[in-house]
């Protein structure tokens, strides 16, 4: 039997299952100054005009000072969605791959909406064209679902993905080197019960992602799989939650300022 | 008919999940399911590891082609293959560069590409045929057809491959990413074919004393998990919160014939199964 023909590398003779504990590795940031925010989707695009076009003007004005790559939640069609998958006994993966379409469809809203301040509508295989349209001055807008779709594994509980528009917003910051994530919601952050529904609920205007997985909070406001990665991020060490239904909120965040909710690595 | 929901400011659908939190825990459990649709209940999903087969070139590779010409009129299958030395020399260039995890992500699947257009080229006459991802649903079509088809094993996460445990390596490989791709179709079976007998206790290329597990069960292996395995450590994480994958078998296939043996049903190499009370 012939040998196994062999490319002489650091790794040649890993299984690439342990990590190798000498490895001298020094990441780079891609492209640390590009702010990624995400447009949520229940709490402004269901919203409809009212809350969306002071955002819209928010995000036009900051456009030329900033580099910023708009990425969108999903909303009530993508709970739709998943209720009507999960009726229908769908696997994860499946619902997965349908909650992928709403959000896209949020992403052209915004486009067409940003069109004549240089919106552009990009696809994950785009990615690596962001460099091309800051250069030319444009706002790149894409989904905010990460593109696992029929690859997502099954949760312990329950069957919606758990890597949704939350997720890949921090992914897409942490590849790139970006420091903090934004996510525009309609609260003014993180709270420690749902404010909508419990009217006692608090405000927590600094938290650590230790301290908020500890706390054990049955809801949070991201997607639990995120404060797990920010924990052990090597770049996105920052979470940023903001109202946006406040009006400036939004560029007072992007000029760096603490406002909402910040969820921090360490 | 679905209702259309207003009054606070948002315009809602009427569903179970209306208005609701999909983080919240109380949520996310409403939709859990122990009855859950398998798309593809009879396709078995076999993989032909890359460094173990595929790097040793002809002597391994165009035997294992024979067989899987042979067996294919007997069983539906989907087939997989692993990229090998090269997705070990780009992981060790692109962290010497300090490239991100997800880039290493991004980077890998093109070997492992190469590799299915390698088997494709050499299964073609038997019906063979590379799914593309944005073609998924086509598989049915190609099994109801008679084709083989050869999917593409590293998973899409790509640029946003999540931060890994431990370490700079991307953790979703492509025996996860082949996992993933049984579990969301409902296959019950998945074979790996690699260049030893099966799983050992330890790696029985740097170890003479490493000794065979011929049979054993998820929860067995979770107690006392090998400390350097022959499939990714992802794919075990993946299987505790699986609900149609019951069987792991990993077989020979420089051994003429253990495919086949394993493919039939028979005890070849070593056979991890999820215990149905796991469910």
């Amino acid at each position: 039997m012939s040998d196994r023909s062999r490319i002489e590398s650091t790794f040649a003779d890993s299984t690439l299952t342990s990590s190798k504990a000498e490895l001298d590795y020094r990441p780079v940031a891609l492209m640390p100054d590009v702010k990624v925010l995400k447009v949520g989707g229940q709490s402004i695009m269901d919203r409809g005009r009212k809350a969306l076009f002071p955002i819209l003007d928010e995000l036009a004005a900051a456009k030329d000072k900033h580099k910023l790559l708009v990425c969108c939640g999903g909303g009530t069609r993508a709970r739709h969605i998943y209720s009507v998958a999960s009726d229908l006994e769908l696997p994860t993966g499946v619902l997965a791959a349908l909650g992928g379409y709403v959000p896209r469809q949020n992403a052209r809203m915004l486009q067409m909406l940003l069109a004549k301040h240089g919106g552009i509508f990009m696809l994950h295989d785009d990615f690596e064209k962001l460099p091309l349209y800051f250069r030319l001055g444009c706002i790149p807008i894409m989904t905010g679902m990460p593109p696992f779709a029929y690859w997502e594994k099954p949760a312990a509980n329950g069957r919606i993905p758990q890597h949704r528009t939350d997720a890949g917003v921090f992914l897409s910051a942490e590849v790139l080197g970006s420091r903090r994530a934004i996510f525009v919601k309609d609260e003014d952050g993180l709270f420690t019960d749902d404010p909508k529904k419990n009217p006692k609920a608090e405000k927590i205007p600094r938290i650590s992602a230790k301290e908020l997985l500890k706390s054990d909070l049955p809801d949070l406001v991201l997607e639990r799989v995120v404060i797990e990665y920010l924990a052990r991020a090597r770049f996105c060490t920052e979470l940023q939650i903001i109202n946006g239904l406040e009006r400036g909120m939004l560029t007072r965040a992007l000029e760096g300022e603490d406002v909402g909710t910040i969820i921090t690595r360490d | 008919m679905s209702k259309l929901v207003t009054g606070d400011g948002r315009t809602h659908i009427a569903s179970n999940l209306m208005r609701e939190s999909l983080v919240d825990r109380r949520v996310v459990a409403k939709t859990h399911s122990d009855r859950e649709f398998s798309i593809l209940p009879d396709v078995v999903l076999v993989s032909l590891g890359g460094q173990s087969i595929f790097d040793r070139g002809r002597d391994a590779v165009l035997p294992l082609v024979e067989e899987l010409a042979e067996v294919r009129a007997r069983t539906k299958m989907v087939i997989g293959v692993g990229g090998g030395t090269r997705v070990r020399h780009t992981v060790s260039i692109a962290l010497d560069l300090g490239l991100p995890t997800g880039g290493v992500a991004q980077l890998v699947g093109a070997m492992e590409e190469a590799n299915a257009v390698f088997l494709n080229a050499l299964l073609a006459k038997h019906g063979s045929i590379v799914m593309q991802r944005e073609h998924f649903w086509e598989l049915p079509l190609y099994l109801d057809g008679g084709m083989l088809p050869i999917v593409i094993s590293i998973p899409p996460y790509h640029f946003w491959e999540p931060p890994p445990e431990d370490g700079p390596l991307p953790a979703h490989g492509s025996d996860f990413g082949l996992f993933i791709h049984a579990e969301v179709l409902g296959m019950r079976r998945i074979i790996f074919v690699k260049d030893e007998d099966g799983l050992y206790d330890k790696d029985p290329k740097k170890h003479s004393d490493a000794k065979l597990i011929k049979r054993t069960t998820l929860k067995k292996l979770e107690e006392s998990m090998p400390e350097e395995l022959i499939l990714d450590r992802q794919l075990f994480d993946a299987w505790k919160n699986a609900r149609h994958v019951r069987q792991v078998q990993i077989v020979n296939g420089l051994k003429r014939g253990e495919l086949s043996r394993a493919l039939a049903g028979e005890d070849a190499g070593t056979i991890i199964e999820k215990e149905q009370a796991d469910v």
